[in-house]
């Protein structure tokens, strides 16, 4: 009997294992879902979701996170743009929806980078680079549209619970893959364990992607009842797909449906809604007003990017800000963005948008600093070429920042740090004093301070 | 006998890999204990007298059989413990002064907060850099720039001190497995650097690693920052 039994235990666990991975969850037949039609139900106001203890821990977790991101300075103090997002996110939350252990909470989060996400307690957060990045009130609509449907859908502890199921088969997998006898069935048995949870992996993210395909057609459906253009989910994920910093990289497993993906089963929900497409003229109305509420914020986010090295998306975001409004302040932003962009071009090429091109770029990054960066663009021709002309373009925008309408004093600092990299010590010199004068309570009057006296010393 | 020696093969293999997988751990943990100075810190020309430590952030996490669990409470609890700890070493064992921050109240509260968090951000964006080869540290490479006057710390800090570490604790179930069929130990890791406070130059760094169930390791924990510390010449006390 002896010689059976580590068969027998080896293949009662792969058995074990199989029976927590559901053939409908492998990747095969997610890719036959993604062509079946979805139905626009809207959320139901009373759920059946009953929480375990895994969910309660999760839930106080997701409390903790929030307490986190408040005290790390990490959460946007601007009440009127935390107000603008609540006001957004209440109209679209269904009348009389009661969730269990979910208290809605809708605020601004202080990263560069575009994104949103939302915890199992109602918490959305929205980064100000993915606010300043879009161009009206229906967009912001389609985001929050979108986190609303992952917490009133319960897919956080959907997932986690899926999750925690596979993870579990893996290692069973591996513990099984481990005492696998030798010959022909222990042979059958390492390839079995070795391929599985690729397997196992590759449901994770297919049932990741699945619900976020969910929430972007719920997001549309929860548009649609607050009289918000749906077809602006679109016109977010196109903004998405701009990819200004080539960033977006694909990887083998991804818990995102690929932008252009989700742009094209979009269009197709879209497709039986025609009706609902709102007026160019309207939108522009409407970008009009979001850009009023978000102009402060959108320039704390321009000194996000700039302090991130994240100075391509700076121009891009800043230009957008100076066709709304050319004031003083917004010259100013341009400017420093165009500085900061230094030697390099404003535009990543189509050659540097490949995804080879996008990883070697990442490796690149971990492997350089920004100022070593800037010193190899340098000695390129077109380094140079790209340096002069932003320089230029930098020291035009400073100018007509202080002479328009009440002049920022912060564009004398920037003018100074202009003319101390080209080499100018004494107009440096100048342009801080000017600075400090005008804001002799600047958090960075010390800086500068010094700078002065460095300056004027090697004159 | 020919019954047990495929259990005997098992056992063997099983052994052999754990040990392997634990003594590569033990070694590059060993080797990562290693700390670097700034050419100005190794000739002695800038001493380190008063230090600024800011917040430490320290993530670990709960490894199960059904996959990592989250530890926001237990993080935050060993984040303050080792800011503390690494506050006694510099003290004790190279007489180093720490001051606090300068707190601001009321309005400006939101600003130091900024403040703070982006200054941690700019450190975390120079992190991936130093290490990716952290010996470059010795050559005076790696710098935030004078940026770090903004940020308000106390004037007659020479240095400000960064934190950051993650770890990982392994369940019941999680450790038979690994004993069984291999594995990563419970272990945690920090990256400790040193700024200067005036022009923002990376004064020193250090990468210790324990071994062993990070929230309760304390003494190892004490002898590991010290060991991270080693090089750094004592200021001597007057």
């Amino acid at each position: 009997m002896l010689p059976h039994k580590p068969t027998i235990l080896i293949v009662a666990g792969l058995c074990f294992c199989i029976a927590f991975t559901p053939p409908r969850q492998v990747a095969i037949a997610q890719k036959q879902k993604k062509t079946a039609p979805v139905e626009a139900v809207p959320p139901p106001l009373n759920e059946e979701f009953k929480f375990g203890n895994v969910d309660l821990e999760l839930l106080e977790q997701s409390d903790l996170l929030d307490l986190k991101l408040e005290r790390d300075g990490l959460v946007l103090r601007d009440e009127a743009a935390n107000a603008y997002l609540r006001n957004v996110g209440q109209s679209l939350i269904p009348k009389g929806l009661v969730l269990e252990k979910v208290s809605w909470r809708f605020r601004a989060l202080r990263d560069p980078q575009p994104n949103a996400f939302a915890l199992p307690n109602g918490s959305i957060y929205v980064t100000t680079g993915l606010m300043t990045l879009i161009d009206n009130e229906s967009q912001l609509a389609a985001i929050i549209a979108h986190e609303l449907t992952h917490v009133m859908r319960r897919h956080t502890y959907m997932q986690n619970r899926s999750n925690r199921k596979k993870f579990l088969s893996m290692n069973i997998m591996a513990a099984v893959g481990a005492y696998a006898p030798y010959g022909v069935v222990g042979a059958v048995i390492t390839v079995v364990t070795t391929v599985a949870p690729f397997i196992v992996m590759a449901t994770m993210y297919g049932y990741s992607r699945e619900l976020e395909r969910e929430a972007d057609l719920k997001g549309i459906d929860m548009m649609i009842s607050a009289e918000y253009a749906p077809e602006e989910m679109i016109g977010v994920m196109k903004l998405l797909d701009k990819d200004i910093e080539g960033e977006n990289i694909r990887l083998f497993y991804n818990d995102h449906p690929a932008l252009d993906e989700r742009i094209k089963y979009l269009s197709t929900y879209l497709g039986a809604r025609a009706d609902k497409v709102t007026a160019q003229m309207e939108l522009n109305r409407e970008r009009a007003a979001y850009f009023r509420n978000m102009e402060a914020l959108m320039r704390h986010d321009l000194q996000l990017s700039i302090n991130v090295g994240r100075f391509r998306s700076a121009v891009y975001l800043a230009q957008r800000l100076i066709d709304f409004h050319a004031d003083s302040e917004n010259l100013f932003w341009l400017a420093e963005a165009y500085r900061t962009l230094g030697p390099r071009a404003p535009e990543l090429a189509s050659k540097e948008l490949t995804n080879s091109a996008k990883k070697s770029a990442a490796k690149q990054r971990e492997k350089r600093t920004v100022e070593e960066e800037e010193r190899d663009l340098l000695a390129t021709p077109e380094g140079k070429d790209n340096w002069q002309r932003h320089q230029q373009k930098a020291e035009e925008l400073y100018l007509r920042a202080l002479n328009a309408e009440k002049p920022v004093p912060v564009a004398h600092r920037g003018l100074g740090m202009l003319y101390e990299k080209l080499g100018r010590a004494n107009d440096a010199a100048t342009e801080y004093e000017k600075y400090i004068e005008q804001a002799p309570s600047a958090t960075d009057r010390e800086r500068f301070q010094r700078r002065i006296e460095s300056l004027r010393r090697t004159q | 006998m020919s019954i047990n020696r495929p259990f005997l093969v098992l056992r063997l293999r099983s052994f052999i890999f754990t040990v392997a997988t634990l003594s590569l751990f033990v070694f590059s943990s060993q080797s990562s204990r290693a700390q670097f100075l700034h050419p100005k810190i190794q000739s002695k020309k800038t001493t380190i007298r008063n230090v600024v430590v800011m917040p430490a952030k320290v993530n670990i996490v709960r490894d199960s059989m059904k996959g990592p669990e989250g530890m926001a409470a237990e993080s935050d609890e060993l984040s303050v413990r080792v800011e503390k700890m690494v506050t006694e070493v510099l003290s004790k064992q190279k007489h180093v002064t720490t001051l606090s921050p300068r707190e601001e109240s009321g309005q400006a509260d939101a600003e130091q907060k900024y403040s703070v968090a982006d200054f941690q951000t700019k450190f975390d964006g120079l992190l991936p850099n130093i290490k990716k080869k952290r010996s470059d540290v010795k050559k005076g490479r790696f710098s935030m720039g004078d940026e770090v006057l903004n940020k308000n710390v106390e004037k007659s800090a020479d240095a400000i001190v960064f934190i950051r570490g993650e770890g990982k604790k392994l369940t019941g179930g999680k450790t038979a497995f690994n004993l069984l069929v291999g594995g990563v130990p419970a272990y945690l890791r920090l990256q400790i650097g040193i700024v200067d406070a005036r022009n923002g130059d990376v004064l020193l760094y250090t990468d210790p690693v324990l071994a062993g169930d990070p929230t309760t390791a304390i003494d190892r924990l004490r002898k590991a920052l010290e060991k991270g510390f080693k090089k750094l010449p004592a200021v001597s006390a007057q």
